[in-house]
C-alpha cells in the first residue's frame, strides 16, 4: 500500500498524469480511504513539489504538470471523498476584470495555487464586477483572486471590492490583487487584503490568508 | 556620413545574422499559416468589417486573414519615413540599416535620481527624462519610461507627452490609452509642428500600441491603430511575446507568432490607409521558469530581437527592438553586462528603433542612470558598427613610407586628421592610478550618477524656446483631457 502511496508521489513530482490518475483509481477500487490516498499520496507529492520550485529545483511548467496530474487525481477522488477532505486548503475565485483581455499572470497564479492544493474557479478574462460578485456569492470561495495589466482597468479591481461591501460579504472573502501595473500601495488604497507580485508569492499569501 | 548608419554596405559595417534565406521564407510561411488557419482575436467591430470587406474570413471576434492580404499590405507599405523635431530638422530616418535607441515606455515605479530611492512616478520625472535624453547624444528617440501617478487617473499619457515634448526636440515614440489620448496627443503634436499640414510635412512624433499575445488584438489597441493610419500618424504594433508563456518555447516558434501578431495590424493599417508608416517588432523574450518573470536580461532576448529584425527586413517593414534594460533592481554591474549585449547585438542586426534604455527590475521600474549608461554603450557599439574603412587616405602607405621605421606618427598630418575618429568616453575610466586615486577613486556608478544630475542641474533644453502662445494652447489641451476623462471614464 504505501509503496503506492509513494509511487503517487513521485508520479506527481514528475508530472505523469495518466500514471497519478490510474494508481488513484487503483487504491480506490482496492478499497483504500479516500482521505489516505490524498493525505498520504497527492499532498505528500504535493509538499515536495512545492519544496523542490521554492529551492529552485523545479522550474514552472514542470510545477504546472505536477498540479495537472493532482488534478486528474482529484477528478477521480472527489466524487468519494469526505466533506473536510475535498480541498486541503479552499478555494479560490479568480478572474482578470472588466476591460482587461490579458491574463497569462492570472492563469499561471491559478495554476501554481492549484498546485498547492486549492480549487480554483477560472472566470477568465473581461469579467463584470456584478459578474464576479455573483460568483463569489455562489461558490463562496475562501479567497477571490483579481488580476489587470492596464493601468485603466486596476480601479474595477477596487470596484470589485466595494461591491462586494456593497453586497455585505466583503468579511467572508480574501482579495487578493496582481498584474504588472500593481503595487503594494494600490493594494492598501483599494482595501485589498494582499497583493501578489508573482505566481509563487501569490501562493504564499493565500495559503497565509487562509490560515489567518 | 551620419553616426546612425548600420548594417550598410557602403559603411563597411560588419553584418550579423542568425537566419539563413530558407529559414526566413520558412518562417514567415508559418506566419501565413497562422494567419490564415488559426486567425487572431481582433475586439473591434468596425476593424473586423474592414477585415471582411477584403476577403477574410470573420467567426465570431476571429479573424482570418488570407496570405494574399499579407503580401498586399506588405507591397503597400513605405520604403521610408522621415520624423523631423518639432522645429522642423529631420531627426529619423526609418529605413533599412539606420538604428536609433531610446527608452520605453510606462513603468510602475522610478528611481529618484536624487535620493535613489524606487517610489510611484511623478509628473515630474517625465520631464526628468526628456531633459536628460535630449542631453544625450547617442538617444535618438525618447519614451518616457513612467505612468504618473500624481495626475488625474487615464490623463498621465497626455501629460506625459505635453510635458516631453517641449523639454526635448529629440522625437518621442509616444503611447495613450484610449482614442481620446490619441486624438489629444496628435493636437499637441500638430500644436508644435504648426498646424495639421505642418505636421503631415514633418510628423513628429510615433505612436505606439500593442496587440495581446498571443494573436489578441484588443479594442483600444486597434481603435488607436485605426486613429493612426486614418491620420497618417507613424505608428508602432508590436507585442510582448513571452517565450514559453504566451509563445513556444523555441525561438521559431515565438517568431512566428510575434510577427503574426504585428501583422494584423500591419494588414489593417495598410487597408485603412495604403502607405502609411507602421512599425512591427516588440519585446522578445522568455519567462523565467524559476521565477515567473518576463527577462528583460536574458541573452535569449537577443537572439529574438536579433531574429525578429531580420523577419522584419524580410517583410520590408522596420523593426522596434529591445535594449539596454535589464533584471536587476538598480544600474549596476548586471545591467551594464546585460545592456551591452543587447545594444551591441541590436546595432549589429540593425534594428531600427531600440527601446527600453533605462528599464530595469524586468521592466517594473525606470533607472534614467541605466539610460545614461547605455548612451555610453551605444557610442562604443557604433564604432564597432563603423568597422574598418579601407581607402588609399586610410591605408596611409605614403604616410607609413615617410616615417619608417622607427620614430612615430604623433607629429603627422594624417594623424591630426585622424585620431579624431577614435573613440572618446565620457564615464569609461582610462585615468592614471594616481589621478583615479586623487579624483576621489570614482566608480562607473559614481561618474553616472554625477553625469545624470550634471545635466539635470545645467542642460537647458529647448524649452525656452517654445512659444507662449503654444503653451497656452498645449495646456487647453490638457484642461481638455482632464475633462473629457472626467465625462467619459477610463
Amino acid at each position: 500500500m504505501s509503496e503506492k502511496f509513494g509511487k503517487i508521489a513521485d508520479g506527481l513530482l514528475h508530472g505523469k498524469i495518466d500514471e497519478v490518475a490510474a494508481l488513484t483509481q487503483e487504491l480506490l477500487d482496492e478499497g483504500v480511504d479516500p482521505d489516505e490516498v490524498l493525505q498520504k499520496g497527492l499532498f505528500a507529492g504535493m509538499d515536495v513539489v512545492g519544496k523542490k520550485f521554492k529551492n529552485c529545483e523545479m522550474f514552472i511548467p514542470e510545477v504546472l504538470r505536477s498540479a495537472k496530474a493532482m488534478h486528474a487525481a482529484m477528478d477521480k477522488l472527489r466524487p468519494v471523498l469526505s466533506e473536510e477532505g475535498g480541498s486541503r486548503a479552499g478555494t479560490v475565485v479568480m478572474a482578470t476584470v472588466q476591460g482587461d483581455l490579458h491574463d497569462i499572470g492570472k492563469n499561471l497564479a491559478g495554476m501554481m495555487m492549484e498546485g498547492a492544493g486549492f480549487n480554483i474557479i477560472d472566470m477568465g478574462i473581461d469579467r463584470k464586477t456584478e459578474d464576479i460578485v455573483d460568483m463569489v456569492k455562489e461558490k463562496k470561495p475562501q479567497i477571490l483572486g483579481l488580476s489587470a495589466l492596464l493601468t485603466t482597468t486596476m480601479p474595477k479591481m477596487g470596484e470589485v471590492i466595494n461591491a462586494l461591501k456593497e453586497a455585505g460579504i466583503r468579511d467572508q472573502v480574501k482579495v487578493i490583487v496582481g498584474g504588472a501595473p500593481v503595487t503594494d500601495d494600490f493594494a492598501r488604497e483599494i482595501g485589498a487584503d494582499a497583493y501578489a507580485p508573482n505566481a509563487s508569492i501569490g501562493t504564499e499569501k493565500a495559503l497565509e490568508l487562509i490560515k489567518a | 556620413m551620419a553616426n546612425d548608419k548600420t548594417n550598410c554596405i557602403v559603411n563597411r559595417s560588419p553584418r550579423f545574422s542568425f537566419l539563413s534565406e530558407d529559414q526566413k521564407q520558412t518562417i514567415f510561411h508559418g506566419m501565413l499559416k497562422v494567419l490564415q488557419d488559426t486567425g487572431a482575436n481582433v475586439h473591434h467591430e468596425q476593424a473586423r468589417d474592414i477585415f471582411k470587406k477584403h476577403g477574410c474570413k470573420v467567426d465570431g471576434v476571429r479573424v482570418y486573414i488570407p496570405p494574399n492580404l499579407v503580401r498586399q499590405a506588405l507591397q503597400s507599405v513605405p520604403l521610408m519615413t522621415t520624423i523631423f523635431d518639432w522645429e522642423g530638422n529631420p531627426r529619423i530616418y526609418i529605413e533599412e540599416n539606420r538604428s536609433y535607441f531610446g527608452p520605453g515606455p510606462t513603468l510602475v515605479y522610478f528611481r529618484d535620481p536624487w535620493t535613489l530611492e524606487r517610489r510611484k512616478c511623478l509628473r515630474k520625472d517625465a520631464t526628468t527624462v526628456a531633459r536628460v535624453c535630449d542631453a544625450l547624444p547617442n538617444i535618438g528617440f525618447v519614451e518616457g519610461l513612467v505612468t504618473i501617478s500624481d495626475v488625474p487617473r487615464g490623463t498621465d499619457d497626455v501629460f506625459e507627452f505635453a510635458d516631453m515634448i517641449q523639454n526635448t526636440t529629440t522625437p518621442i515614440m509616444a503611447w495613450s490609452y484610449h482614442r481620446g489620448g490619441a486624438r489629444d496627443l496628435h493636437r499637441i503634436g500638430c500644436i508644435m509642428a504648426g498646424g495639421e499640414e505642418a505636421f503631415k510635412k514633418k510628423p513628429n512624433y510615433i505612436l505606439y500600441s500593442e496587440p495581446i499575445s498571443p494573436l489578441v488584438s484588443d479594442f483600444h489597441a486597434i481603435d488607436k491603430l485605426m486613429y493612426c493610419a486614418e491620420h497618417g500618424i507613424p505608428q508602432d504594433y508590436s507585442p510582448c511575446a513571452i517565450g514559453g508563456g504566451t509563445v513556444p518555447a523555441t525561438h521559431a516558434g515565438q517568431l512566428v507568432v510575434a510577427l503574426s501578431e504585428s501583422m494584423v495590424g500591419v494588414v489593417l493599417s495598410q487597408l485603412i490607409n495604403p502607405g502609411t508608416c507602421i512599425i512591427l517588432g516588440g519585446v522578445q523574450s522568455i519567462l523565467d521558469m524559476r521565477r515567473g518573470i518576463y527577462s528583460y536580461g536574458a541573452p535569449e532576448l537577443n537572439v529574438l530581437s536579433g531574429g525578429l529584425t531580420e523577419m522584419a527586413r524580410y517583410c520590408g517593414l522596420p523593426m522596434f527592438g529591445t535594449a539596454g534594460c535589464t533584471d536587476t533592481k538598480v544600474m549596476e554591474i548586471q545591467s551594464g553586462i546585460e545592456a551591452t549585449l543587447q545594444i551591441h547585438t541590436s546595432m549589429l542586426t540593425g534594428a531600427n528603433f531600440v527601446h527600453d534604455c533605462g528599464y530595469t527590475e524586468s521592466g517594473k521600474t525606470g533607472d534614467i542612470f541605466q539610460t545614461v549608461m547605455d548612451d555610453e554603450i551605444i557610442s562604443m557599439a557604433r564604432i564597432i558598427e563603423e568597422g574598418i574603412e579601407v581607402t588609399e587616405e586610410t591605408l596611409a602607405v605614403d604616410v607609413i613610407n615617410s616615417v619608417g621605421s622607427g620614430g612615430h606618427y604623433l607629429y603627422e598630418d594624417h594623424t591630426m586628421k585622424w585620431f579624431r575618429k577614435h573613440w572618446r568616453p565620457t564615464l569609461m575610466d582610462r585615468q592614471s592610478y594616481e589621478d583615479w586615486d586623487k579624483s576621489g577613486r570614482k566608480t562607473m556608478q559614481d561618474r553616472i550618477m554625477e553625469k545624470t544630475r550634471d545635466i539635470l542641474e545645467n542642460h537647458e533644453g529647448p524649452i525656452s524656446r517654445v512659444p507662449e502662445e503654444v503653451k497656452k494652447d498645449i495646456q487647453k489641451v490638457i484642461d481638455g483631457a482632464v475633462e473629457r476623462v472626467e465625462k467619459e471614464g477610463l
